[in-house]
């Protein structure tokens, strides 16, 4: 037993992230050349020396944090540190530091500091002011949850091609040497075709003809294709819905790989699928109640599975959407078909799918044309019965009444494309309002050109229209993230400090804006804020660091909104999105203010960009 | 004032005593506390102690553990904490309860000798700290006779007696209890240590005074000589 150490400073430390990562006998040399101050209210401020930089750790008290010209940057407690920024950027540190509460604080000289950021990487990670890194490692930590694995996971690694000039022969040959089911024709690397073993028994033999034939006269062209990104999940869904057992995956439109059925079944990703399964067998709505019942016990395993939020919200969301169809069929059947296509619409969360516990519907309908009064009957008896039947199935009724049973929401293509036109015309606050919800639409039913329709109109009405964009930004840029946490309050900008945070309101949703934002300005026609991500760091429509910390930032705090949800399902308390600062460990703590800060600095840059402020 | 007067002549008389033998460091630590009397305590170097014993009375019982700590500019040294075992006649007994000292933990310890040695050349640049120093002042003196010393006044700063003559000042009533450490760095906001070991202590007994001198204006203004204390 060493004799000199001290057990209180060690007991402290070792609690403390990052501290909690290092090894027993580095932490013990960190206690050792540390050295202890105390700073009381009467000196005001904390005497920095930039000759001598240091890790300030606050043991106990209170310290404030701000710029010369006195603007709050941070509010310190226990186990939280200052003076760090200098140290990392090697810049002289012009901040000051009040001193709020008198208090002990641990001087760590920069020298150790500078040791245990090039020895011990989590370490570093934790200061590093690369704060996405961080939260993007985090995220890759997660298992691959069966679900929400991508293809990619189960993908042959080995293509088998073949011409379409080929001859039938020459191709059941490869087949039955490589033992495959299927083989992807192609012409100039791109795919034109597939051919399976069905279509060589029904368009070959069946036929009588023989095996001179060519490929491309017994192939099916253009078959149902799937990318790399997809979910197993997805690929499942695609094939069941169009009854095939082969799907190639393509990328730039040229063909990597094949999944078949078999795949599929092999890694057994069958849960939601199940449960999508069990939705489209269901015969009335008493039986489809009882079904739903089973989401959120789907949603909680996906949860305590570590799945990534982004994947949790797809899945939640293809649930909703098949359960949308099923009732609209359901009613369909008593009510005979429709009088005219119509298209049923999602939008918010449903339609950026990233639906969560709790989400609310939010729904439409585009007619082809002005109904009659009994056609309006129709869709009203259609409309009633879904959106209620989706309250019953646990997707609330939206308070602000945007649902298709809502005359006000049951437009034509004419009058929904003047609905709009008048939004981005006159953008009023209201207006504005609606437009966080209506921009994020995706067709769940019916008939997909009207949404074409009305999509391609109003991007085109949106992109580069500098005035609605600027009027957009300033509604977006009311809301600001909260600085972080000091004690057990979560500290706003302004220096007040409530008791808990609305992660939805005040995380992913103020990131939903932001990206909105740029997808409008750009024409993009992607609603999910991942993929709206995606596509603007595509058309190097954002920068491109700023991109990857947002989606970062989604990430992480829509995933310690699951968690948070997971536990409140767990202890059987009502789920939300609020979440008390003392239930956050102190790694997530700053984890979290730093997604704060991107966010921050992202409504920044939409300021600059589309306010022309700075 | 006078009090402060006559300490000072009392260090000088000791200074000049020529029969100051064993431990030979004693001589330099009272040069450190004449030279350093009147200057402000940032610019002076501090030792916290603390001890622990078998027992509360220094005639009977013995020290078992010795803890230190220094304080150097202003600020707690923990690379330069030490602490030592002492070897003790018989042994500790019931008061293993408390300082969770045992009897196993002494078979490489100091003789007193050495442990005496040890300590006081540790405090030859530096001015003692203790809570209730009077306690562990009398224990060192005490052991000085034990291994055959001349005893001699001994100085140190005492977290316990500055509380005692803040909160007399501030017309409060001292309750039992009231002045132990825990209890003091309570009113300082300072957090409390559960382990009861001699290191341990004269950390706590540290950052006290360094609190307690931060709320009586600073290390900047108080010089040794207000605080220093004879025994």
């Amino acid at each position: 037993m060493d004799n000199s150490e001290l057990q209180p400073i060690f007991d402290f430390m070792r609690k403390l992230a990052p501290f909690d990562s290092l090894q027993e006998q580095t932490l013990k040399q960190c206690c050792k050349v540390l050295t202890i101050a105390y700073y009381s209210q009467e000196q005001k401020l904390v005497h920095v020396d930039n000759n001598e930089p240091q890790l300030y750790i606050v043991r106990s008290g209170a310290f404030e944090v701000s710029t010369q010209e006195g603007k709050l940057i941070d509010r310190i407690g226990e186990g939280q540190y200052f003076g760090f920024s200098g140290m990392l950027s090697g810049e002289k540190v012009v901040n000051q530091v009040h001193i709020l509460e008198d208090g002990l604080v641990y001087h760590l000289p920069a020298v150790m500091f500078d040791q245990l950021r090039a020895n011990c990487h989590s370490f570093d990670r934790f200061f590093n002011q690369a704060f996405a890194k961080r939260l993007r490692n985090q995220s890759s930590l997660k298992h691959n949850h069966i679900s929400t694995a991508r293809i990619t996971n189960i993908m042959s690694r080995e293509l088998t091609t073949i011409t379409r000039d080929a001859t039938i022969h020459q191709a059941a040959l490869l087949m039955s040497e490589k033992r495959l089911s299927s083989l992807i024709v192609v012409n100039d690397g791109e795919l034109c075709g597939i051919l399976t073993d069905r279509d060589l028994r029904n368009r070959v033999l069946a036929k009588g003809l023989t095996g001179t034939l060519l490929v491309e006269q017994a192939m099916t062209e253009h078959p149902t294709t799937i990318k790399p990104e997809a979910l197993i999940f997805e690929a499942m869904l695609t094939m069941s819905e169009n009854n095939i057992h082969h799907l190639p995956v393509v990328k730039d439109n040229k063909p990597i790989a094949i999944i078949t059925s078999t795949d599929l079944i092999r890694s057994q990703s069958s849960q939601p699928l199940l449960l999508i399964g069990q939705i489209d067998r269901q015969n009335n709505l008493e039986s489809l109640i009882q079904v739903s019942q089973k989401i959120p016990d789907l949603l909680f395993n996906l949860i305590s599975s570590d799945a990534k939020a982004m994947e949790i919200g797809r899945v939640l969301t293809s649930v909703t959407d098949s359960l949308t169809r099923r009732l609209i069929a359901l009613r369909q059947e008593q009510l005979g078909p429709a009088p005219m296509t119509f298209c049923w619409l999602a939008f918010g969360s449903q339609g950026r799918q990233d639906q969560m516990a709790g989400s609310d519907q939010d729904n439409a309908l585009i007619l082809e044309r002005e109904a009659t009064k009994i056609e309006k009957d129709y869709f009203k008896q259609l409309s009633e019965y879904v959106c209620s039947a989706l309250n019953e199935c646990g997707f609330p009724f939206c308070p602000g009444n945007i649902m298709a049973q809502n005359p006000k929401w049951q437009l034509t293509l004419q009058q929904w494309l003047q609905a709009f036109s008048k939004w981005i015309k006159t953008p009023d606050p209201s207006a504005l309002l609606n437009a966080t919800i209506f921009f994020d639409m995706r067709p769940v039913f019916g008939d997909l050109s009207l949404f074409k329709q009305l999509q391609t109109t109003v991007l085109k009405n949106t992109k580069n229209n500098d005035i609605f964009i600027a009027a957009l930004s300033q509604n977006a840029l009311q809301s600001t993230p909260p600085l972080g946490f000091f004690r057990s309050f979560v500290l706003e900008r302004d220096g007040s400090e409530v008791k808990g945070i609305d992660l939805k309101h005040k995380g992913n949703a103020l990131i939903n804006d932001i990206v909105r934002i740029y997808a409008l300005s750009v024409g993009i026609e992607e609603v999910n804020t991942i993929k709206r991500i995606e596509a603007l760091i595509a058309l190097s429509a954002i920068d491109k660091d700023i991109a990857m910390n947002l989606l970062d930032a989604w990430e992480f705090i829509a995933h310690k909104r699951l968690t948070n949800q997971g536990q409140q399902f767990n202890n059987t308390q009502p789920v939300s999105n609020y979440i008390l600062p003392d239930s956050l460990s102190s790694l997530v703590r700053h984890q979290l203010k730093d997604a704060f800060k991107v966010i921050h600095e992202a409504q920044g840059t939409v300021k600059h960009k589309f306010l022309r402020q700075f | 004032m006078l009090q402060q007067w006559w300490l000072h002549n009392k260090l000088k008389r000791l200074i000049n005593n020529n029969k100051l033998g064993r431990p030979e460091h004693l001589q330099t630590h009272y040069q450190y506390l004449l030279t350093n009397f009147n200057q402000p305590i940032s610019k002076t170097d501090l030792l916290a102690l603390d001890i622990e014993m078998t027992g509360l009375n220094p005639k009977k019982d013995q020290m078992v553990s010795i803890g230190i700590i220094p304080i150097i500019n202003g600020q707690i040294q923990p690379k330069f904490a030490q602490h030592k075992f002492i070897k003790i006649q018989g042994s500790v007994g019931q008061s293993a309860v408390i300082h969770g000292v045992l009897d196993k933990d002494l078979n490489n310890a100091l003789t007193q000798q050495e442990a005496l040695d040890w300590l006081f050349a540790q405090c030859q640049h530096k001015v003692l700290v203790a809570h209730h120093a009077q306690l562990d002042l009398q224990f060192l003196q005490q052991s000085l006779r034990k291994t055959g010393n001349k005893s001699f006044p001994l100085f140190a700063i005492d977290t316990l007696l500055i509380d005692k003559k803040r909160q007399f000042r501030k017309h409060q009533v001292l309750n039992t209890g009231s002045l132990r450490l825990n209890a003091c760095r309570e009113r300082y906001n300072l957090p409390i240590y559960n382990a009861h070991n001699a290191l341990t202590d004269a950390l706590a007994c540290a950052e006290l005074l360094l609190a307690q001198l931060n709320k009586m204006g600073g290390l900047e203004t108080i010089t040794l000589a207000q605080l220093l204390e004879s025994h």
